[in-house]
């Protein structure tokens, strides 16, 4: 596993992205990508959650006794999370509060906990900290697709300036409101997911039953 | 294979090398994470707290600002807010009380506490209990004369209770703006009462008729009364704009700030 | 015989290794629309039946005709009443004119062929915008373009109301096709209804155009509710006071989706789809049981304050798209439960949804679209709770 650091910042990004290949922390993209800014945002926390709490659990790792190892990393996880939150909310009140609790939920999001265990535990700190940014800014890359599409088709706007003028404000835009509700972001990242696939075909996962043909008795 | 080399380190060295499953070093360790962690969380929390409170002020203010048509963007908030006067109103006297700080007053903490607030049997407005206090806002000429009151208004929409404002001219019946700062309803649809060209329809709307019955409407098509006293309903948001119509009547009438209102035009404000 | 002449000619250019071979589902597409297929199953197991694919899909269409035909009457008879106070404008108004039809209203020739005139442009949207998408994924996918869609763009136009503006219909087409149908793997392996699935994307994604009060009679400045808010709103009482009693929304010369209005014309579809044995009478049983018997236990509970739990059965049958989609949605073969127990169980989930979505959901007052769907999500575990009930049994029977 001889990775470059540059391996380890680039590969999450399409590759092998969080939320297209492991379809993990999808439950945050749902909620939070109605608007760009707030999917930045948000975009920008989980990275720097997953890049901190990669490296401080990786400096750790060999004093971590295993039978506490997950709690020891959901404390140092929770406690990034909170001092985001906290931070947001002094110095981004608005956006903050759009998130509200989804900032919170970082400390659930798979992808935290994924890179932690998966990868922290066995590397050392600088590495980790890469890995962990770059996995962070895969799940933002797919977060500020999904907020450009809704934002933009759904509302009219892009970081709140209008592109496209809407029929309410006397343009011509007739905005699609399913946009601005979650579950459109489950076709967004369905299509999304389905459009890497298809050109990176080595993505797809094997069938799990294949159909035989029986030939005649 | 390591206990020979242990005896030449010092105490710190022999602890990171001892095996990390060990009882006391599962203890030790779990109990220094905790105490670091929540050292640092605290100490974050208590750095940041009174900017965050001031944000949470300022948010408030800034909406106040905006229902009376006063907010700019970039504006120093607080400094433009300077120019109002809280006052903590009782609603069934209709008269200011000194009994609490308009400054602090918090009414959503007022309107479930079992002391301030009693439970409506006659509830249009879906709010289940109901302060008695309220913070409402005065806005003075530079002669001192009232020029505009601020008042809060909050009821229940489609899918969220709608918190919001309602501007009135000194007179107190005539509306100079209306706006809802915190609600869950439906995007594109009954979350259009952001709209700005739907929110400049209250401006210069009536309250009450010249015999002082209470007017005002949320609907579809002007009532009898004219269309002074007529807002157009939100299209294909009937539930919303019912939710609206149900809140302005109960907050403009007996329940709400109608004694407050009569005071107002009786000039003992 | 010469067209069958040509087709053999030019078939070697379309299979495999031909010139065009990558063009062989739409070569298939014209020539079996034309002709019976010649391809004979060779893997068991056999079922013999004289009905195919392409027929049932051709006599679920054929059961539709008599809504196209009180659709286009409904549709006509609505815009020509509207006419009588506000004056008429826009270029079917010119082309009526022109040929000298007028706008009486009480002339059913003359409503037919208006309403004709708001009924193709949406049909034929439907079908040019979602038959690209058929044949697009026909050709990359290499597999037949199927007469299914014919079934689909006719009940996608027919529930559809009047004044959709056309883009619309093409988005709501194309979302139906592609992600309620081809992402699953095309006809037979779609587990939502396509014809719906557009139908809930335009209904959540411009509701302004989808529901309210001005889109059902397509005229500027004409506002009229449906049935069902009215109902929602003042009682099913009141329906009598805006001009609608029981047998005008059974016939159909109410205000609703094109295809929707008439009940009558519904049941003559269903009549045909049972006799013909398109229909699984499971379903339609299943689903009236559920809605029958939840409307009656609603009548039971009675309320003060929602006028809708005092709306009787028979109420809930003829308004909104009850009929129209127990007769031609929940009785779809692909989405629908498979297992004749399922079925019934099915069916009366849907009857069951549509009137607690239409009673005690403030927001919707229409809830078949939903309940089916919302059905159509559940029959594969239906299926499977069946099976398997039915294998512990048979084992237990065996021990």
């Amino acid at each position: 596993m001889a990775q470059t650091k540059r391996d380890l910042l680039i590969d999450p990004l399409v590759d092998n992205n969080p939320i297209t290949l492991q379809v993990l922390g999808i439950c945050s993209a749902l909620a939070v990508t109605s608007s760009l800014e707030v999917s930045m945002v948000m975009a920008l926390a989980v990275t720097a959650v997953t890049g901190f709490s990669s490296m401080f659990i990786s400096v750790l790792r060999n004093q971590i006794p295993g039978s506490i190892r997950i709690i020891v990393q959901m404390v140092i996880i929770a406690s990034l999370v909170i001092i985001v939150d906290q931070v947001l909310k002094a110095y981004a009140y608005e956006v903050s509060k759009t998130l509200s609790v989804f900032v919170g939920l970082i400390i659930t999001n798979c992808i935290v906990m994924g890179r932690a265990e998966a990868f922290a535990m066995k590397n050392p700190p600088i590495d980790s900290f890469v890995d962990g940014v770059g996995n962070g800014l895969g799940y933002g890359a797919l977060l500020l697709t999904v907020g450009f599409i809704r934002e933009l088709f759904g509302a009219g706007t892009l970081f709140g300036f209008t592109i496209l003028p809407t029929v309410n404000n006397g343009g011509w835009y007739v905005p699609n409101g399913m946009l601005l509700l979650p579950p459109s972001a489950f076709f967004i990242i369905g299509l999304l997911i389905w459009a890497v696939r298809s050109w990176k075909p080595g993505q797809v996962e094997e069938r799990e039953y294949k159909i035989q043909v029986v030939e005649g008795h | 294979m390591s206990d020979v080399p242990n005896q030449n380190k010092g105490p710190i060295a022999r602890f990171l090398a001892a095996p990390p499953d060990s009882v006391g070093k599962t203890i030790f360790i779990a109990v220094t994470l905790c105490l670091v962690a929540s050292m640092i969380v605290s100490a974050t929390s208590v750095a940041l707290r009174p900017l965050q409170e001031q944000n949470k002020l300022k948010d408030k203010q800034a909406n106040v600002l905006q229902v009376a048509g006063l907010y700019e963007d970039g504006m120093d908030v607080i400094e433009g807010f300077s120019v109002f006067e809280p006052q903590v109103l009782e609603l069934e006297t209709g008269m200011f009380t000194d009994a609490f700080d308009a400054a602090s007053f918090d009414d959503r903490a007022a309107a479930s506490d079992p002391e301030l607030s009693v439970r409506l049997t006659n509830d249009p407005a879906g709010i289940g209990r109901q302060a008695q206090f309220v913070t409402v806002y005065l806005l003075r000429n530079d002669d001192g004369s009232l020029d505009k009151v601020i008042l809060p208004i909050h009821g229940y929409g489609l899918w969220s209770t709608l918190y919001g404002f309602i501007a009135l001219e000194e007179n107190g019946n005539d509306i100079f703006g209306l706006q809802f700062y915190d609600h869950g309803e439906t995007p594109g649809l009954g979350a259009e009462i952001d709209n700005p060209r739907w929110k400049a329809q209250w401006n210069g709307k009536k309250l009450a008729d010249d015999d002082g019955t209470l007017q005002i409407t949320v609907a579809k098509s002007a009532p009898p009364a004219g269309a002074d006293h007529h807002v157009d309903a939100l299209a294909g948001a009937t539930l919303t704009s019912v939710g609206v119509d149900n809140l302005v009547r109960f907050w403009m009438g007996e329940a709400g700030f109608a004694p407050f209102l009569e005071n107002l035009k009786a000039g003992e404000i | 015989m010469g067209l069958r002449n040509f087709f053999d000619r030019i078939e070697p250019n379309f299979v495999k290794g031909g010139k065009y071979e990558k063009l062989f589902p739409i070569y298939e597409m014209v020539e079996s629309f034309i002709y019976t297929p010649k391809t004979v199953t060779t893997a068991a197991p056999h079922a013999r039946s004289y009905v195919d694919m392409k027929r049932i899909m051709t006599y679920v269409v054929i059961a539709t005709i008599p809504c196209i035909i009180m659709g286009l009457y409904n549709v006509g008879l609505q815009v020509n009443s509207a006419y009588e106070t506000i004056d008429p404008t826009g270029w079917r108004a010119w082309i009526i004119s022109s040929l000298g039809i007028g706008f009486n209203a009480g002339n059913p020739l003359a409503n037919f062929a208006h309403g004709l005139l708001y009924f193709l442009p949406i049909y034929i949207t439907t079908l040019v915008v979602g038959g690209i998408w058929e044949v697009l994924f026909a050709t990359v996918r290499g597999h037949e373009v199927n007469e299914g869609f014919l079934v689909t763009s006719m009940l996608f136009a027919l529930i559809m109301p009047p004044a959709a503006p056309l883009w619309q219909v093409a988005l709501g087409i194309s979302f139906g096709v592609v992600i309620g149908k081809e992402v699953f793997g095309g006809t037979g392996k779609n587990f939502l209804n396509p014809a719906l699935t557009g139908r809930a994307f335009l209904y959540f994604a411009y509701p302004a155009n989808m529901s309210g009060d001005t889109i059902w009679t397509p005229v500027d400045g004409f506002s009229g509710a449906t049935a069902l808010s009215i109902g929602a709103s003042q009682g099913y009482q009141e329906l009598a006071a805006n001009g609608m009693n029981w047998m005008n929304s059974f016939v159909g010369t109410v205000q609703g989706s094109i295809g929707e209005v008439s009940a009558l014309a519904c049941l003559i579809g269903l009549a045909f789809l049972l006799i013909t044995k398109i229909a699984n009478w499971r379903l339609v049983v299943g689903c009236m049981g559920g809605m029958i018997g939840f409307s009656l236990l609603l009548n039971l509970i009675g309320s003060d304050t929602n006028p809708m739990f005092a709306m009787p059965w028979y109420w809930h049958f003829v308004v909104g798209g009850f009929a129209f989609g127990l007769v031609f949605m929940v009785t779809e073969p692909v989405s629908a439960s498979h297992t004749n127990v399922g079925r019934y169980i099915y069916g009366a989930l849907i009857g069951f949804m549509v009137v607690m979505i239409r009673v005690l959901n403030p927001a919707f007052p229409e809830g078949m679209m939903l309940a089916i769907l919302f059905g159509n999500v559940f029959a594969p575990l239906i299926d499977y709770f069946v099976v398997q009930a039915n294998i512990k049994r048979r084992a237990r029977r065996h021990v």
